[in-house]
């Protein structure tokens, strides 16, 4: 981890301190950056859509990172942190006809909110305690709009939203959504690197490693935790209210306890405690479930006798499976794999 | 008037029972290997595919398949021990967590494969009549349900407080370490405890879907329950009959007298509420440990 590309030296300390630290790192970032630009010139619509669907749930996971893989906290309702940003987004935008740069950042600090409220019972419990209360979020959020008056959320009808439009340029297609939520994920995951580098960031670590030690270090583990939550939901509102432009239909179907559990999925896949980990989750996890939708249909026609319901099935057994697996074999992830890889590689001949 | 309350009370009372018996699964797992299992709903539909497949779909009376259901039950638990949680012994709580979430979408995924989506009819082991007692009306399912949740708590209670085996099991879910250090095979705890809940839960499989119909969808059970397994504290078995009986009639009343006011399912949120609630106030429930760090 600390160590180095043969023949880099530091001069000084910003250099140092530097995510990016050699020319050939900005110039593979250059040429990623170049490619996700050109993806709507490049592939058809379909890959178009995959793609607004990964940048948008790469906001949201990268929210649980922080939550789950850098704070610590078992985090089982970031579905509904979404959904409470993707209603708010499309209640603000629908009733009061806000532009979508004010209503997506105030669904991310109504679902800050929600997500602080779970996150303070952080105070008393830990552990899968914490698990319990989050899902209790879930059924909670679940209920709320259900029952609440129809004339508020829409009920059991969902919500239908203009699109999200700019100076009279409306996101009406793929591809021009497509920039708009790059960008807001971009600016999200640069966001989240600076959180994690802080001096917030850093008390996450510290809480998550020993929350004991942490508070002899005068860390306030409380106000840690929950604003771990905070910054986590923030994350998932902002994905919840992208979502909401998106897709121009919000219902509470979208965001259920097993959605949750896909994000947690892409963070145990990618690796916890690694925001790129999280973004290399989301792509796989939604790659895999994109696979299987499509090869789905054509094995089930090919083999009549396993029956049409094999695509919720397969994918079913798949996360499952791969959830099970990663636990038990690679805990930490692929990026931890991989940094080990890179190690190994920079100081090679030698074992260690 | 009063016939309706106690009509709402009785049933509440006696459904209640029927998620303690449920979480009775939850306790046991907890209770002797320290996993909390989130998948205790799948192995309630596992149980009644089992019962399922082997009276309708095999043809054996009830007398012979419900042994041979339970036999197949304890087959499945210590399959599950054996391909996931031998390997996590002494594993921080987050990865017990997570594998039972993994397995609880593993779990729904292989029963679709096997079964299939369909709603299957359930056997009717109880007989359908309810029993009529002045103005209430207590189903038969229920009612021997409910006695057999009382004896099975009683005789659980029994063996994990005062047999020796119980007590092993028992400091296997206090630590794994020092369970280890103490010459106790934490994994022989483990299997036995998937073994029992995973029996357990057949039981209450047959109880809840007896001459009801069955899909994968049963497995909501197992989220309802958790409430009630809160509310007694995860390691006490004899207090989830309380906190079964609380959380019933409070469940039945919400259900007769708040749901025609507010038009609807407030009965069935109300145990969340209750349990956002304790998990704030006695995360230990009324008779759990007192061993929660609050760090």
């Amino acid at each position: 981890m600390a160590l180095q590309p043969s023949g880099v030296f530091f001069e000084n300390y910003s250099h140092d301190k530097a995510l990016i630290k050699t020319k050939y790192q900005w110039l593979s970032l250059a040429i990623f950056g170049i490619f996700l630009l050109l993806v709507p010139f490049l592939f058809g619509p379909r890959i178009i859509a995959v793609a607004n669907i990964m940048i948008i749930m790469a906001v949201v996971a990268v929210g649980l990172q922080i939550t789950t893989g850098y704070a610590g906290q078992i985090n089982l309702g970031q579905a509904a942190f979404m959904g409470v940003g993707a209603y708010t987004a499309g209640l603000v935008a629908t009733q009061f006809s806000l532009p979508f740069w004010i209503s997506i950042p105030l669904g991310g600090v109504a679902a800050a909110a929600f997500g602080y409220i779970f996150g303070l019972s952080a105070v008393r419990i830990k552990g899968f305690y914490l698990a319990l209360t989050t899902i209790a979020a879930q059924f909670i959020f679940h209920f709320a709009i259900l029952n609440l008056p129809t004339s508020w959320f829409g009920g059991s009808n969902g919500l239908t939203l203009e699109p999200a439009s700019l100076f009279g340029f409306e996101f009406k297609t793929d591809s021009s959504f497509y920039y708009l939520a790059l960008i807001i994920c971009t600016v999200m995951v640069i966001g989240a690197f600076g959180i994690v580098r802080s001096r917030y960031g850093r008390a996450f670590v510290a809480v998550r490693d020993d929350d004991v030690a942490s508070s002899m270090m005068g860390i306030n583990v409380v106000a840690t935790k929950a604003s771990a939550f905070l910054v986590g939901a923030f994350f998932a509102g902002i994905g919840g209210g992208l979502w909401a432009y998106y897709v121009r239909f919000v219902s509470v179907d979208q965001f259920t306890l097993f959605n949750s559990v896909w994000f947690v999925a892409m963070i145990i896949v990618g690796g916890s405690g690694s925001i790129v980990g999280a973004l290399i989750g989301v792509f796989l996890i939604r790659l895999i479930n994109e696979l299987v939708t499509s090869i789905g249909p054509v094995v089930s026609e090919a083999f009549p006798f396993i029956g049409g319901d094999i695509v919720f099935a397969a994918m079913n057994i798949i996360l499952g499976g791969v959830i099970c697996l990663f636990v038990i074999y690679e805990p930490k992830g692929l990026m931890y794999r991989w940094n080990i890889m890179k190690t190994s590689y920079r100081i090679w001949p030698f074992p260690h | 008037m009063i016939g309706e309350f106690l009509d709402y009370a009785i049933n509440g009372a006696l459904i209640g029972l029927l998620y303690a018996l449920v979480a009775m699964g939850f306790v046991v797992i907890y209770r002797a290997s320290k996993v909390f299992n989130f998948a205790q709903g799948e192995l309630v539909v596992v149980g009644g595919f089992i019962v399922w497949w082997l009276t309708l779909g095999m043809g054996l009376p009830w007398y012979f398949a419900i042994p041979l259901a339970f036999l197949l039950a304890a087959i499945v638990g210590y399959v599950i021990e054996r391909l996931f949680f031998s390997k996590l012994v002494g594993e921080s709580v987050f990865s017990m967590v997570m594998v039972t979430i993994g397995l609880l979408i593993l779990i729904r995924g292989i029963v679709l494969v096997v079964f299939g989506a369909q709603v299957r009819p359930f056997p009717t082991i109880f007989p359908l009549k309810p029993i009529i007692i002045g103005d209430v009306l207590i189903p038969q399912s229920l009612l021997y349900g409910g006695i057999l949740a009382v004896i099975i708590a009683l005789a659980l209670s029994w063996f994990f407080n005062q047999t020796r085996t119980g007590l092993k099991m028992t400091a296997s879910a206090e630590d794994h370490q020092v369970a280890l250090s103490m010459g106790i095979s934490v994994r022989m705890s483990i299997a036995a405890a998937w073994v029992m809940g995973s029996v357990i839960s057949t039981i209450g499989a047959i109880i809840f879907l007896s001459g009801k119909s069955l899909t994968f969808l049963a497995s909501e059970i197992g989220f309802i329950a958790l409430p009630v397994a809160l509310l007694a504290g995860l390691e006490s078995i004899g207090g989830l009959i309380l906190a079964g009986i609380i959380m019933g009639v409070v469940q039945g009343l919400a259900e007769g007298y708040l749901d025609p006011i507010v038009g609807g399912s407030v009965g069935s949120i109300l145990p969340f509420f209750i349990m956002v609630f304790i998990l704030f106030v006695r995360p230990t429930g009324l008779f759990g440990w007192k061993t929660i760090e609050r760090v």
